[in-house]
C-alpha cells in the first residue's frame, strides 16, 4: 500500500526497522498514532528520547542504569564476592526475578559470534577481568544455553582459569536454543542451584 | 501412527484443502503442477515442523498471503488421538507448533514423536550423489529417533558457519586466536556427532540386509559403511575422539586459512553404500540404485519404527513413474503391508487391483484443491 502522506510512510518505515515488526504491523502502528491524542503523542515521543538521554551503562558492571554505578554495584546490601556473568541487561532482570542470587553482575553485552560480527573486542571481557581481586571468590558464567553462549563460556572460562577464582556455570537444565530472558523463574532457580565448576 | 485428517491452508497452492484419510492407503491423483506433491510435503512438515524439500518455512507460503497452518488429528500405535496445528507467521518470521491445544516449548521435542519415512524422486541424490547428500539422509534418520542427536548436529553446523566467518574474514591471515573457542566447541560436538553416526551405521547395517533380501532376494548383498573425518574403531570413546578431531584440526590449520573454511569435522564425514563390495556410485545399473534406495527408505521405515516405538507413515512421491510394472507392484504391496501410506501418481493404472473403501481411499487434486473424479478428468 502506498499512503498518500510522505510523513507517514517515513514513520511506517521507522517502525519497521524496529526488531519483530514487520510491514503490516509497522502500518497498523503508525495509523494508531494518527489516531491518538496529541498529548499522548507527545508523552510517547518524550519517553523515547529521555530513554536515550538519561539511561546509560553502569561504569563498573555494564547494566543499564540512571546512576552510576548503578543500584546493584552501588548497594551495601549485596555479596560482593560473587560475580553472576550474562550477556545482556534483559539477564539481569531474569536472575533477579529468582530471588536466589544477592551478589554482583557483569554484563558482556553479547556472547561471541563471528556471523553477527561479534568477537572478544567487542565484549567487555577486559572490564571484568579488571574487576577481579582478591576480594572476589567466585564467578558464575550464565550464559544463553545456545551454541553462542557456550563458546563465549568456552572463552571465559580459560580467560579465568590462571586466576584460580572459583568458576562455575549454571546447568544446562534450561531449553536448549531458548533465552535466559525466557526462562521461567523456577527453570532458572535449578540452573542456579545445579551450576557446576568449570 | 496414523494421520486421521488434515487441513492445508495457504500452504503452498492450498489455499483451503481438507481430507479425511484412510487407516492403511492413500493415493493422491492428479495431473503434473496440481499440489499433489505439496500436499505430502504439507504432511511432513505437520509431523517434522520442517519441510523435507525447502529449507526456508517462507518457501511454503503461498505466494502473496502473509500466513499458513496446518492442523489435523493423528492417532498413536497405542490409540490415543492427537490434534497438532503448524503455524507460520511471514511478518513476525514466527513458527507455532501446538500439541492438544498446548505449545511445544522447542520444535526438536516434537521431533521424533510422529515419525515419517520420505521416498521422492529428490532422494536419489542418496545414492547417486554427493556426500552431503547422504549425510543429510542419515542426519535424518538419526534426528528422528534422537532428540539429542538433533540438538547436537544443528549445533554443530551452527559452529562450522561461525567458525567459516571468521576464516573468511581473516583473508589468509593468522587468525588463530579468534578461532581457540570455536575449536574447542567444534570438538565437543563434533565428537558427539561422530560417535552417534558411528553407533547408527553399525545398528543399520543389519536393517538394510534385511530389507534387501526382502525385495530382491540374496543374490546381492548390501553394505553401508562410515568413514568419518577421523579414523575411529568401535570403541572410541568419545574424549578419544575429541582429541583425534583437535590433533586433525591443528593439521589443517594452515589449509583452513588458505582455503578459508573449516576442512576437519563431521561437516567432511562420507557414507558409502557398496553392492557385493563394489561402490553403488561407480558400478550400480539404474535399477540397482532404484532398488537400494527403496531398500534404504524401508530400512529406515523399520528402524525408526523401533527406535521410536512408533509406526512411521509412509509418503511415496511420484515414485511409480520412475519404476516398471514389475517393480513397482512389488514396491506397492510391500509398503502396503508396512502402515499407512500416502501415495502420489499422475495415473490409476497401478492402482487396477486396490478395492477402495475405509482402508483405502483415493484423492482427486485439481488446482490445490480436492475434486470429485469428474472434474479432475
Ligand atoms: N509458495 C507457493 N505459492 C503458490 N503456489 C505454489 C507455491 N509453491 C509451489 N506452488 C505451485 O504448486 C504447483 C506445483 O505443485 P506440485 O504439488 O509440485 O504438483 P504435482 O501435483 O505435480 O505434485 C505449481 O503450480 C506451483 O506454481
Ligand atoms: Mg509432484
Ligand atoms: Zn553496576
Amino acid at each position: 500500500m502506498i499512503y498518500t502522506s510522505e510523513t507517514i510512510e517515513q514513520l511506517i518505515e521507522e517502525f519497521a526497522q524496529l526488531p519483530s515488526i514487520g510491514r503490516k504491523t509497522a502500518q497498523r502502528l503508525a495509523m494508531h498514532l494518527l489516531k491518538m491524542p496529541r498529548e499522548e503523542v507527545v508523552k510517547f515521543a518524550k519517553a523515547m528520547v529521555d530513554v536515550k538521554d538519561k539511561v546509560r551503562y553502569c561504569s563498573v558492571c555494564f547494566n543499564i542504569t540512571e546512576s552510576d554505578p548503578c543500584s546493584i554495584c552501588s548497594s551495601q546490601k549485596r555479596n560482593r564476592k560473587t560475580i553472576c556473568v550474562v550477556e545482556e541487561p534483559n539477564d539481569v532482570i531474569a536472575v533477579e526475578k529468582t530471588h536466589e542470587f544477592n551478589g554482583l553482575y557483569h554484563v558482556l553485552g553479547g556472547a561471541l559470534s563471528p556471523l553477527d560480527g561479534i568477537g572478544p573486542e567487542d565484549l567487555k571481557v577486559k572490564e571484568l577481568l579488571s574487576r577481579l581481586n582478591d576480594d572476589i571468590d567466585e564467578i558464575i558464567l550464565a550464559l544463553n544455553p545456545n551454541v553462542e553462549g557456550e563458546t563465549t563460556t568456552l572463552y571465559l572460562a580459560k580467560l579465568l582459569k590462571p586466576l584460580s577464582i572459583k568458576t562455575t556455570r549454571i546447568a544446562r537444565g534450561l531449553p536448549i536454543g531458548s533465552d535466559l530472558e525466557f526462562a521461567d523463574e523456577a527453570t532458572l532457580t535449578r540452573a542456579l542451584e545445579g551450576r557446576v565448576a568449570l | 501412527m496414523k494421520i486421521l485428517n488434515a487441513r492445508l491452508h495457504n500452504f503452498r497452492n492450498h489455499s483451503e484443502t481438507s481430507f479425511d484419510f484412510a487407516a492403511r492407503m492413500n493415493v493422491l491423483l492428479g495431473e503434473n503442477g496440481q499440489g499433489k506433491t505439496n500436499a505430502l510435503e504439507a504432511l511432513s512438515f505437520f509431523c517434522l515442523t520442517k519441510s523435507f524439500y525447502a529449507s526456508a518455512d517462507a518457501t511454503v507460503l503461498m505466494r502473496d498471503r502473509e500466513f499458513f497452518e496446518i492442523d489435523g488429528m493423528l492417532e498413536s500405535d497405542n490409540g490415543k488421538e492427537f490434534s497438532l496445528r503448524v503455524a507460520y507467521d511471514n511478518a513476525q518470521k514466527s513458527k507455532k507448533f501446538t500439541i492438544n491445544n498446548a505449545d511445544a516449548e522447542k520444535f526438536s521435542s516434537v521431533i521424533g514423536m510422529f515419525p515419517v519415512v520420505v521416498l521422492s524422486p529428490e532422494n536419489n541424490k542418496v545414492t547417486f550423489g554427493a556426500p552431503n547428500d547422504r549425510r543429510k539422509f542419515i542426519d535424518l534418520v538419526i534426528s528422528q529417533s534422537s532428540r539429542a542427536y538433533m540438538e547436537d548436529i544443528l549445533e554443530y553446523r551452527r559452529v562450522v558457519r561461525q567458525r567459516n566467518t571468521i576464516l573468511t574474514e581473516a583473508q589468509g591471515k593468522e587468525c588463530g586466536a579468534l578461532l581457540t573457542p570455536w575449536n574447542e566447541m567444534l570438538i565437543l560436538r563434533g565428537a558427539r556427532v561422530i560417535q552417534k553416526r558411528n553407533q547408527f551405521i553399525r545398528e543399520f547395517t543389519p536393517y538394510i540386509a534385511d530389507t534387501y533380501l526382502r525385495i530382491v532376494g540374496e543374490k546381492e548383498t548390501p553394505k553401508i559403511e562410515y568413514a568419518p573425518s577421523v579414523p575411529i574403531e568401535a570403541e572410541t570413546t568419545v574424549e578419544e575422539i575429541q582429541s583425534r578431531l583437535a590433533q586433525k584440526l591443528a593439521r589443517k590449520y594452515n589449509d583452513e586459512l588458505r582455503f578459508r573454511t573449516s576442512l576437519a569435522g563431521p561437516h567432511r564425514d562420507e557414507v558409502l553404500l557398496s553392492l557385493n563390495g563394489m561402490q553403488l556410485k561407480h558400478f550400480a545399473s539404474q535399477g540397482q540404485h532404484k532398488t537400494y534406495l527403496v531398500a534404504l527408505k524401508v530400512a529406515e521405515f523399520f528402524y525408526l519404527k523401533e527406535r521410536c516405538n512408533e509406526t512411521p507413515v509412509f509418503l511415496l512421491d511420484d515414485v511409480f513413474s520412475e519404476l516398471d510394472e514389475n517393480r513397482s507392484q512389488k514396491l506397492l504391496s510391500l509398503v502396503e503391508s508396512l502402515g499407512q501410506t500416502f501415495i502420489t501418481a499422475t495415473g490409476e493404472k497401478m492402482f487396477g487391483g486396490v478395492h477402495w473403501n475405509k482402508q483405502r481411499r483415493k484423492f482427486f487434486i485439481k488446482d490445490g484443491a480436492v475434486v470429485n473424479e469428474a472434474m479432475a478428468a
